[in-house]
């Protein structure tokens, strides 16, 4: 048995020239390139954030990240609340693509230097933004129970029909989405959101069910409540392998897009650390990592799905050209409206 | 010579009592303050600005907010729920309590600390969690109507979930122990031989409840109510999970219009809120202890 010796004088002064090393934790990251703050959503997403980008690309080369994870409103009010101050408290924030436009219209955002992003060769020119980048994509597709559904949907009109009645379902959450998808089904165009509302209102009528969020409508269609709607086709994939029967379809209308990708705030300390994590995130690695894990498709031209995957999560190439924007603009200037209308009228 | 102690008289013992008692309560107080009554500050200011798209908030000293709320049918819809929701809820609790308290406190059983503590078990469990479990109950396959159909009393699923009766039934579940461990408390206090004083002068149970146990624990029936009242008008999670998106109560409101970064409105309907249930609460209190005194 070791017995206890009392520290000598040279120890102890050795102990006290360590500490302060240990106090100022920068100290010892001097070899480091530096912080970067990312605001993200939390769950799986920052997970893969983590597993598929920052791990194997960023912390090898030096950087060290640090996620600020909130669900968007938050982190978009922060942007707002921190407009004034010289330097802010994060680097990069995840928006989806509506809130993306909505921060670059509010001034917040720094328009992306590309020359830095050596990725961004291979970036879909839809995903270029000259204020952010688009880091995943998917559609929202028809989907339906195929046991109470046995002739397919093709297209959102088919869908969004009030002969339907309480068969058919939306999620609360995405009413932006279900707006467009309902102008679409209408024969108007994304921004034709007047014609939209006239037709959700025949199928509240007719008692299309509403639900609260993903993963209640998802458990509804499991247990056969309603029969069809639409969801984004990434999502589609994930319950499919958690053994949901659902099977979906692109509407003939064309699939309106989602996109998720990244805005660098204006007064980010760190402007030359957040062009180094989007060119990450846009790397062939990562890129095809977030097929396999999320099923959501690849930003960029030389990420290679499988071809079965691809056959679950992919778009064909009219597929992709067809590919519906929502009316960010619009969108921006009347969400409150909308929202209002779409709680007083719909659910 | 003035002798020192008449100028500068010692502190008695009552005066240092409280000055120590202050100390006591002060950081208590003081936390309060900061946590609480600051940030209602902020809110309440916030509440007169008005709501850009552009720049979210834009500083104003304006009522436009509350007018709003109050003129348009659809906001005191909610608000008139919300109110019905915390009444039969209030009301369901202390029908459901009162025999639950008076039995635990009547008990002379050995096992009355594990039947207080099986009424303290669900405050174990999260609100979010409890609602998860009535969902997997009240759902078109769930518990309920499986066990229905299996005895032949429905022929299809009845829809319990996403209705007020499930949202209902989901808050008493939540407020219930609250209104029993209240109710037991001040029961305890009333001692036993009052009641068995008003049965050897002729009373029948109903009797001695009504003209003596009850008029002895108003304080606590009060106590449990306002407590009960203020929780079911605040309820999110409940609502939220097993009223679906088309049951609308205050507390999912609020939250809805600070997810829109709408913080103008979303701020002065939190006001609305608080100001109904303290209202409310307020004129309860005041109107037991008026009937008290008479």
């Amino acid at each position: 048995m070791t017995a206890f010796r009392p520290p000598s004088r040279r120890s102890i002064l050795a102990g006290l020239a360590a500490a302060p090393a240990l106090a100022m934790p920068h100290v010892a990251r001097a070899q480091s390139k530096g912080r970067i703050v990312v605001g993200t959503w939390g769950g799986d997403y920052a997970r893969l954030l983590t597993k598929n980008i920052e791990q194997p690309i960023l912390i090898p080369q030096g950087w060290e990240i640090v996620q600020d994870q909130a669900s968007d409103a938050p982190r978009r009010a922060k942007m707002f609340a921190e407009q004034r101050l010289p330097r802010g408290t994060s680097d990069l924030q995840g928006l989806s693509g509506s809130t993306m436009f909505q921060m670059n219209d509010a001034g917040l955002v720094l328009p992306v230097d590309y020359s830095k992003l050596k990725n961004a060769a291979n970036l879909m020119p839809s995903m270029k933004y000259p204020y952010g980048v688009g880091h995943i994509y998917s559609g929202m597709v028809g989907v339906y129970h195929p046991k109470l559904m046995p002739t397919a949907p093709a297209s959102y009109k088919e869908i969004f029909d009030p002969k339907h009645g309480s068969k058919m379902a939306l999620i609360d959450i995405q009413y932006q989405y279900n707006l467009t998808c309902a102008a679409l089904a209408a024969g108007g165009k994304a921004g034709d959101i007047e014609l939209g509302k006239k037709l959700l209102v025949e199928c509240k009528k007719a008692g299309m069910r509403i639900y609260a969020t993903n993963e209640a409508f998802a458990q509804a269609l499991k247990t056969e409540e309603f029969a069809l709607g639409v969801m984004w086709r990434a999502r589609v994939v994930q319950w499919q392998n958690a053994g949901i029967p659902v099977e979906s379809f692109v509407p003939s209308e064309g699939a309106l897009a989602y996109v998720s990708g990244f805005v660098i705030p204006k007064n980010a300390p760190n402007k030359d650390g957040a062009h180094a994590y989007l060119d990450a995130m846009l790397d062939k690695s990562a890129q095809e990592a977030f097929a396999v894990d999320m099923g959501y498709n690849p930003t960029v031209t030389n990420a290679v799905v499988a071809p079965d995957l691809n056959k679950r999560i992919g778009f064909t190439p009219d597929e992709v050209k067809k590919l519906v924007d929502l009316d960010y603009d619009y969108l921006n200037k009347n969400d409150a409206a909308l929202k209002e209308w779409w709680d007083k009228e719909v659910k | 010579m003035t002798d020192l102690a008449t100028i500068n008289p010692a502190p008695t013992r009552r005066e240092a009592g409280a000055l120590s008692a202050g100390a006591l309560i002060a950081p208590a107080t003081l936390y309060v303050a900061a946590g609480l009554i600051v940030p209602l500050l902020i809110l309440a200011r916030y509440s007169l600005n008005r709501y850009d798209p552009r720049k979210m908030m834009v500083e104003a000293t304006t009522l436009d907010n509350y007018v709003k709320f109050f003129s348009d049918p659809y906001y005191l819809g909610i608000l008139a729920t919300t109110l019905r929701v915390a009444a039969l809820t209030t009301l369901a609790c202390l029908l459901l309590g009162m025999p639950l308290a008076y039995m635990l406190a009547r008990t002379q059983s050995r096992f009355k600390n594990v039947l207080v503590m099986l009424v303290v078990l669900p405050l174990f469990v999260s609100n979010a969690v409890r609602a998860a479990g009535w969902m997997t109950v009240l759902g078109n396959k769930g518990f309920l109507n499986a066990v229905l159909l299996k005895m032949g009393l429905i022929g299809t699923p009845v829809e319990i979930m996403y209705s007020e009766a499930a949202v209902l039934l989901g808050i008493v579940a939540v407020n219930l122990p609250y209104m029993v461990l209240t109710l037991q408390s001040v029961i305890e206090g009333v001692p036993r031989a009052l009641e068995e004083a008003a049965f050897s002068l002729g009373a029948p149970p109903t009797t001695m409840f009504w003209r003596v146990l009850l008029p002895l624990v108003m304080p606590g029936v009060l106590a449990g109510a306002i407590f009960t009242f203020i929780l079911a008008m605040n309820a999110y999670a409940t609502p939220v999970l097993l009223g679906g998106p088309q049951f609308k109560m205050m507390g999912p409101l609020v939250f809805g219009q600070f997810q829109l970064n709408n913080w103008p409105f979303g701020a002065a309907i939190a006001f609305i809120l608080m100001a109904a249930t303290m209202t409310l609460t307020s004129a309860a209190h005041l109107a037991v202890h008026a009937r008290r005194r008479r």
